[in-house]
């Protein structure tokens, strides 16, 4: 019996890295040697790397798991990259072409690149086990309707069908994406703290490209690494949570939601090798014509981008088809926690837009392969219905991260309050209102873009007219918390932090709708601050919260509290002069995605001297911002700590222990694998807190006995 | 699974259903050469799509009550059922943002193909489609051969549909000169007859399965799946519904 342990892990990472590299390195050489007789060895070119950056992740988990699972994934996803971008350029020698053609900068072409990448997908999906059921059932076979996991934390690195386990999956693997894009964004800051390039230098050549591309790439992957990243985190609480909010045994689908996950893997794989592979500077929006001439990086963006909608579109199916099938007696529709009505809205953007996002990225994907003219203006094309089609996902998009936040504010704050959610039906019907809203709004991000101009009024009211349904959440959460009893556990610090930083997102949000005040703030730090502020308090702020709160259910432990409360008390200040000040340089003109700007930006006056540096007012701004962003990042690393220490040590908790009403906290943590042993019934209102003799839920008869219920006030 | 309509008069239905396809079809065809009026075109495709989603993807079997408890094979199709539905919600947004954007490059004109292929290969996935839907029937009154033998005429003609798309149809308009990169005309052809094809090419490979699976007798009981991939058969006709007047029909002739 071999032992597995991070240890083996990372010293196979060492290994394998270097065999990757040198491996990348030989082929490097050998590509140039087929197209010039002159040989010289690119060091830090995006061969050796990429090829270093996919043995060594393979090998880690090799050395942490073993060649099953994940690993065995990873594995074919290698595989499948290298046999078929090998294929192609079988194809392509075999046409006829040679040397420059046949080879490119990254070493294969870039058609052998995009069809590599879609083989690596596809592989790791077969090699990760999740087809096999699929494929067993096409040949006629029949499997069982659960498979049994195995215990310990060797259950969350292979498959299961267990919604439970897919929903931590999918929290850590957001985690580990919060933490990737958070660096970037560390890198990125610390060049911004000064005026002029620092490090991020023109002479600087690192995966062939040099200081100021690196910043473009990073900063455009800072963005899509953390959307990824808040689609799977929102997918993990949903999936955790919703069919035990429900009563469910599972979601509707359990392979199908195994695969929304897996598919999601290979995906942030894709998109680390973006950065390797040349990157690509057009920020996470990608509009052509200039990612029409990106380098191949951007091609590795846009099909990771494409093969993480597939997670979100599916997952999002299978919650819609939980909630309407699977729902314990007498949930009607009215009687729905509040999080289950977030999670339909959210899911119901998630199905349909997310195939326009998947679309649009396509269209340009091929108008770089096949020369298609959709937006090229010398064939006829229009790059403006680019912008079009990207934006009627990602703006609805925005509320596929915020609404499950939302949800998870209205659905704690009763909680802690101890009084009844104030106006259950219209928060309901709110998440649904902007949802529906939230799909004929897309084109206020394109104000400035050369659109019909007939189209920018239309568009200012529809924008103004989401305000109305968030103002109902916010009168909502503010009777709720009016004269209630508060308790201010951690969960509570950081619903009550989302609600203080979101309400500053949603009032600078008006002035941008406004299309002669949006013509002076579009791309500045105004905006920065703006989705900013948003993101964090609808969904990061809210996520944190639902972590600390359900971390128990899930662990049967609870998090430490001292060390939750220095992660809010140390974040929320930090964060809100991040943002501030963010918007304080954007209404001064200080634009967004650029490496540099000029000191002289907000006035000559010289504020102090520090490293022989002159600190004007813009970069006395940019040096709090990189403070404070560093500030975050500490908190982030607590939290980090504090979850992975109490998961093993932490204060043990099996019972009711925020006394809830809901009915997961009805029986022990952790949860059993199939969830409640007994089903339930749902004989009253879900948030009557307060109100003396009010039930929400009955288990079956059978059971009625004293473990189950716990008397809830 | 209502058995309320004998098997006779279910399998008239189908033909029914066929021939108001196709007299709509060759209705459409005329209009377009004679006076080609777009608001009666897209009204045409509407009709079409809306008698086969009612009567061939039988839509209306979500609303169906009495499925028994929540472990029974009944109930699973049903969620089965719904899932699927959704899917074919999801993905009818690619075809529409497909539609958006033919719209916006051509408007109102179509690039220059030969119209007597273009009414044939219509024709073939019509047929098929009838095919498929008769195959449906035959099964849910437990004629496994009929099935069978219906079903492979469904896949021969959409086999044909395929190939005549990739072997005649595009080296036909490439002859032309509208290539992929010639103009958005062609750009958007190529696009979109290449998505399309591609679920096709997927559809066919549900019908080998289900050709396979059902002749061991396994749906003989449980038929969801021989349901699901005729639904999916016939979402793929009602895509064709809409880019067939798009691509060929619709305005004038692209310059």
């Amino acid at each position: 019996m071999k032992t597995y342990s991070v240890r083996s892990g990372l010293l196979l990472l060492l290994v394998a890295g270097v065999v990757g590299y040198g491996i990348g390195l030989g082929l490097d050489a050998l590509a140039q040697l087929l197209i010039s007789p002159a040989v010289q060895l690119n060091f830090s070119g995006s061969v050796p790397s990429v090829f270093a950056l996919l043995f060594a992740v393979s090998a880690f988990f090799f050395g942490i798991y073993g060649y099953r699972g994940i690993t065995r994934g990873l594995v074919w996803q290698v595989a499948g990259t290298v046999i078929g971008a090998l294929f192609v350029t079988g194809i392509r020698a075999l046409m006829g072409l040679k040397g420059n053609q046949l080879f490119g900068n990254f070493f294969f072409s870039e058609p052998a690149w995009v069809v590599g990448e879609l083989a690596g997908v596809v592989s790791f999906l077969f090699g990760v086990g999740v087809m096999d059921d699929w494929m067993k059932w096409a040949r006629g076979i029949d499997t069982p309707d659960h498979h049994e996991d195995e215990p310990g934390w060797q259950k969350y690195f292979s498959v299961s069908l267990d919604h439970k386990v897919i929903g931590v999956q999918y929290t850590f693997t957001a985690l580990v994406l919060i933490a990737v894009g958070g660096t970037f964004a560390l890198i990125f800051r610390t060049e911004l703290a000064h005026s002029e390039l620092q490090f991020l230098t023109i002479t600087l050549r690192l995966f062939n490209q040099n200081g100021p591309q690196l910043y473009n790439t990073l900063m455009s992957l800072h963005g899509m690494i953390m959307i990824v990243s808040i689609l799977l985190g929102v997918s993990g609480i949903i999936n955790y949570v919703v069919p035990l909010l429900v009563g469910a045994h599972d979601m509707a689908f359990p392979r199908m939601n195994a695969f929304a996950y897996w598919v999601a893997v290979p995906a942030a794989v894709l998109l680390l090798m973006a950065l390797i592979l040349g990157g690509f500077d057009t920020g996470w929006t990608g509009y052509p014509p200039l990612s029409a001439r990106a380098p191949v990086g951007v091609q590795m963006f846009f099909w990771g981008v494409f093969t993480a909608g597939w997670s979100s579109i599916l997952g999002a199916l299978n919650v819609i088809a939980t909630v309407l099938r699977m729902r314990a007696k007498g949930m009607t529709a009215m009687r729905l926690p509040i999080f289950v009505w977030a999670s339909i809205a959210t899911s119901i953007i998630a199905l349909t837009a997310t195939q326009l996002i998947g679309l649009s990225f396509q269209l340009v994907s091929f108008q770089r392969l096949f020369g298609m003219g959709f937006f090229d203006p010398t064939k006829g094309g229009n790059p403006v219905l680019f912008q079009h089609m990207f934006w009627f996902y990602s703006h609805p998009a925005v509320y596929v991260f915020v609404l499950p936040g939302l949800g998870v504010i209205s659905e704690l704050l009763p909680v802690f309050v101890r009084k009844p959610l104030f106006g259950y039906r219209w928060i309901a019907m709110s998440s649904l209102g902007i949802a529906l809203v939230g799909f004929v709004v897309w084109a206020h991000h394109m104000f400035a873009s050369g659109m019909n101009e007939y189209l920018r009024v239309p568009f200012m009211y529809s924008t103004m007219l989401v305000a109305v349904p968030t103002g109902v959440k916010f009168f909502s959460w503010v009777a709720t918390i009016w004269g209630g009893k508060i308790e201010t556990p951690t969960p509570m610090l950081f619903v009550l932090g989302a609600i203080v930083v979101f309400l500053l997102g949603g009032i600078s949000g008006p002035p941008n709708a406004m299309v002669a005040l949006d013509l002076h703030l579009t791309d500045t730090y105004w905006i920065v601050g703006h989705f900013h502020d948003t993101i964090f308090g609808g969904f990061v702020f809210p996520f944190f919260a639902a972590i600390y709160y359900w971390f128990p259910k899930a662990t049967g432990r609870r998090m430490n509290e001292f060390w939750g409360r220095v992660h809010f008390w140390l974040m929320t200040p930090s964060f809100l002069i991040l943002t501030l000040t963010m918007m304080f340089v954007g209404l001064d003109g200080m634009r967004r995605r650029i490496a540099d700007y000029d000191p002289m930006l907000m006035g000559d006056k010289v504020y102090f001297n520090l490293f022989n540096q002159d600190f004007r007012l813009i970069d006395v701004s940019h040096l709090i911002m990189t403070i404070v962003g560093y500030l975050i990042a500490i908190s982030v690393l607590i939290f980090f700590i504090n979850f992975f220490h109490s998961l093993k040590h932490g204060e043990v908790a099996t019972g009711n222990i925020w006394n809830s009403r809901s009915p997961e906290w009805q029986v022990p943590s952790p949860m059993p694998v199939h969830n409640y042993e007994v089903p339930f019934e749902v004989v009253g209102e879900p948030y009557d807190y307060g109100l003396p003799g009010s039930k929400f839920i009955e288990f079956a008869a059978a059971s009625a006995d004293t473990t189950h219920q716990k008397h809830h006030s | 699974m209502s058995h309320s309509q004998d098997k006779s008069s279910m399998l008239g239905q189908g033909v029914f259903i066929f021939v108001y396809l196709a007299v709509l079809t060759v209705l459409e065809f005329g209009i377009a050469i004679t006076f080609n009026s777009t608001p009666i075109l897209v009204a045409v495709a509407l009709v079409k799509a809306v008698l086969v989603v009612y009567y061939y993807m039988h839509i209306y079997k979500l609303n169906a009550d009495h499925e028994g408890d929540e472990s029974s094979y009944e109930y699973k199709s049903g969620t089965n059922r719904v899932g699927l539905w959704l899917f074919l919600i999801s993905d009818s947004f690619v075809f529409g943002g497909l539609l958006a954007m033919r719209i916006n490059l051509l408007g109102l004109s179509h690039p220059n193909l030969n119209q007597y292929l273009g009414l044939f290969v219509t024709s073939v996935l019509l047929i098929s489609s009838f095919f498929m839907n008769r195959g449906e029937t035959l099964m849910q009154n437990g004629d496994r051969k009929g099935f069978i033998t219906n079903t492979i005429i469904t896949f021969i003609f959409g086999l044909a549909f395929l190939l005549g798309v990739i072997f005649v149809e595009w080296p036909n308009a490439i002859r032309e000169e509208i290539t992929p990169s010639s103009s958005v005309a062609g750009a958007a052809f190529f696009m979109m007859t290449g998505m399309h094809a591609f679920h096709v090419l997927s559809g066919l490979i549900f019908l080998i399965i289900i050709m396979r699976n059902a002749s061991r007798g396994l749906y003989d009981e449980k038929q969801y799946p021989v349901e699901a991939a005729a639904v999916y058969w016939h979402f793929v006709d009602v895509v064709w519904i809409f880019f067939y007047p798009a691509l060929y029909l619709v305005g004038v002739i692209f310059k």
